[in-house]
């Protein structure tokens, strides 16, 4: 078991990067859904729609957790790779939609139809596409960002100084380590050479 | 007493070093450079210390005592955080993931010595995590029992093709109930073999083996197992579709019931809970600090869902 303050280092590492990074976006409140569709493999540009989910997506999913985000990757590689943003109707009220997504259906089809919430208010959502094939991770961010006029999440002064101290201690620990390597390398070098010394007089002495 | 093998190059880098360990090699050598002849000071030189130094232990002291409890450090410098907070990271890194598939874990860690009686209990939660248990009971067929057992949902239920189909090394459930008629023939049978490295060997010690296997089957059908691994209890929880009042009820089940098999075991070791971590099949686990929600946090409602 590590030391707690090793352990909680590790995490606090760990939640700074969930919480701050690209992708730390605030989306406004008529956005309800983000459903993605790509491949399970990356061929065929695939690739890029993967690295969002893994690095953008869980940012944008902490600072909006009510809206909801699926990922359907039963496309083949030759199918598009799409994101579909969902908006809420301009003049219904922002309640009824959540009850649709509770139990995440797989949604097949990802395209202009917008029918997949049958039971939501008669004003049906309005959705917008965003073509994610051949992208990387930062060019479908910038279009999200775009689409749907989100604005990023700065750093507060204490998380600056967290990640100022996280910083300062991966620096300090990197030349410690270095250090203390090189000791352990003399202090080795030291006892072969003691012992290969003593086996000789042993040898002489016989 | 001729002069060892190694070569005076190395020796001038590893003397200037103040090694401790070649001194008693190089006052030998007649070879040393005039570079080195500056006074080496060091403990084992100089008389104080030898003074100071300690004397030697016996080996039989010299072994570390042992510890005869799991280390539990001191959380007092632990980062905590409230339900609904944990709730919200541990969604965040499990974004995307077919909601089938990820669970939220609770784990917790007990004080408590190595060796001693163990927790291990089946709790029934008030929202059940996995509902789809196949379940085996070994009773007559054609019993009342047997008839019992399948009107409440088990899957498997006899005695001699049960016992041929697992010798043929078909185990198509995950858990096995015995009705305390049968466990006779299910001893003759000779099964702890193929039953026993999966847990699934009926004895009375688990309780499965019962005298009304209806109602089991019906109590294990939503019921999860648990039991204490090195000081710690884990336990899948939730669904990641859950929200945090299901969940929170479903917490205080489990721990209520480990504090409950806890003062059971009282008499013979003590165990207190030290700390309770919320994971996820993906997730960072997070230590809770017992609170739902924190002031300048998200309320249950603004979680959403999942």
């Amino acid at each position: 078991m590590v030391s707690l303050p090793q352990r909680m280092r590790k995490l606090q590492t760990k939640l700074l990067a969930i919480r701050l990074g690209s992708g730390a976006l605030v989306l406004p409140k008529d956005v309800k859904r983000i459903h993605m569709r790509f491949a399970q493999k990356i061929d065929g540009g695939h690739m890029g729609p993967r690295k969002f989910w893994r690095h953008e997506l869980v940012r944008l999913k902490y600072h909006n957790p009510a809206v909801s985000m699926t990922i359907d990757r039963t496309a083949s590689a030759d199918d598009p790779a799409l994101m579909s943003v969902h908006f809420a109707p301009a003049d219904a009220p922002q309640t009824s939609e959540d009850s649709a997504t509770s139990a995440p259906t797989p949604v097949t089809s990802t395209t202009q139809d917008s029918s997949p919430s049958s039971d939501t208010a008669a004003p049906t959502d309005r959705v917008q596409t965003i073509d994610m094939k051949h992208r990387t991770n930062s060019e479908i961010l910038t279009e999200l960002q775009r689409l749907t006029k989100a604005f990023p999440v700065e750093p507060t002064p204490e998380e600056r100084e967290e990640i100022q101290m996280l910083e300062d201690h991966r620096v300090r620990s990197a030349r410690d380590s270095k250090l203390s390597q090189e000791v352990r390398a003399r202090q080795k070098r030291e006892k072969e050479l003691l012992e290969q010394a003593r086996g000789d007089v042993a040898s002489q002495a016989a | 007493m001729t002069a060892p093998r190694y070569c005076p190059a190395c020796l001038s880098g590893l003397t200037s070093a103040s090694s401790t360990l070649l001194r008693s090699t190089t006052t030998r050598t007649t070879t040393i450079p005039s570079a080195i002849t500056h006074q080496i000071r060091t403990a084992t030189q100089s008389q104080n210390a030898l003074k100071y130094r300690r004397k030697d232990i016996p080996a039989s002291q010299k072994k570390k005592k042992s510890r005869s409890t799991f280390l539990q450090p001191d959380l007092k410098n632990a980062i905590q955080f409230s339900l609904v907070d944990a709730m919200r990271y541990i969604r965040a890194s499990e974004v995307g993931r077919p909601p089938t598939s990820s669970k939220y874990e609770l784990h917790l860690r007990l004080r408590t010595a190595k060796n001693g009686a163990v927790v291990r209990n089946r709790l029934r939660l008030p929202h059940p995590v996995k509902t789809d248990l196949r379940i085996c009971v070994i009773a007559p067929p054609d019993s009342a029992q047997a008839k019992a057992a399948i009107a409440s949902g088990a899957v498997l239920v006899g005695e001699e093709s049960v016992f041929t189909a697992v010798k043929e090394g078909r185990v198509e459930f995950d858990r096995c109930l015995c009705h305390t008629d049968s466990l006779v023939a299910l001893q003759k049978a000779n099964l702890g073999r193929v039953l026993g490295p999966r847990g699934l060997m009926p004895s009375v010690k688990t309780n499965t083996v019962v005298r009304d296997v209806g109602s089991a089957v019906r109590e294990m059908a939503g019921a999860s197992e648990y039991r204490e691994r090195f000081g710690v209890v884990r336990m899948a929880i939730g669904q990641l579709g859950m929200g945090a009042e299901e969940l929170q009820r479903n917490i205080r089940a489990f721990v209520d019931s480990v504090k409950r098999d806890m003062a059971g075991l009282s008499d013979q070791t003590a165990k207190d809970l030290h700390e309770v971590v919320l994971s996820s099949t993906n997730g960072p686990g997070l230590s809770l600090d017992g609170r739902f929600a924190s002031e300048d946090g998200l309320g249950s409602k603004e979680l959403g869902v999942a």
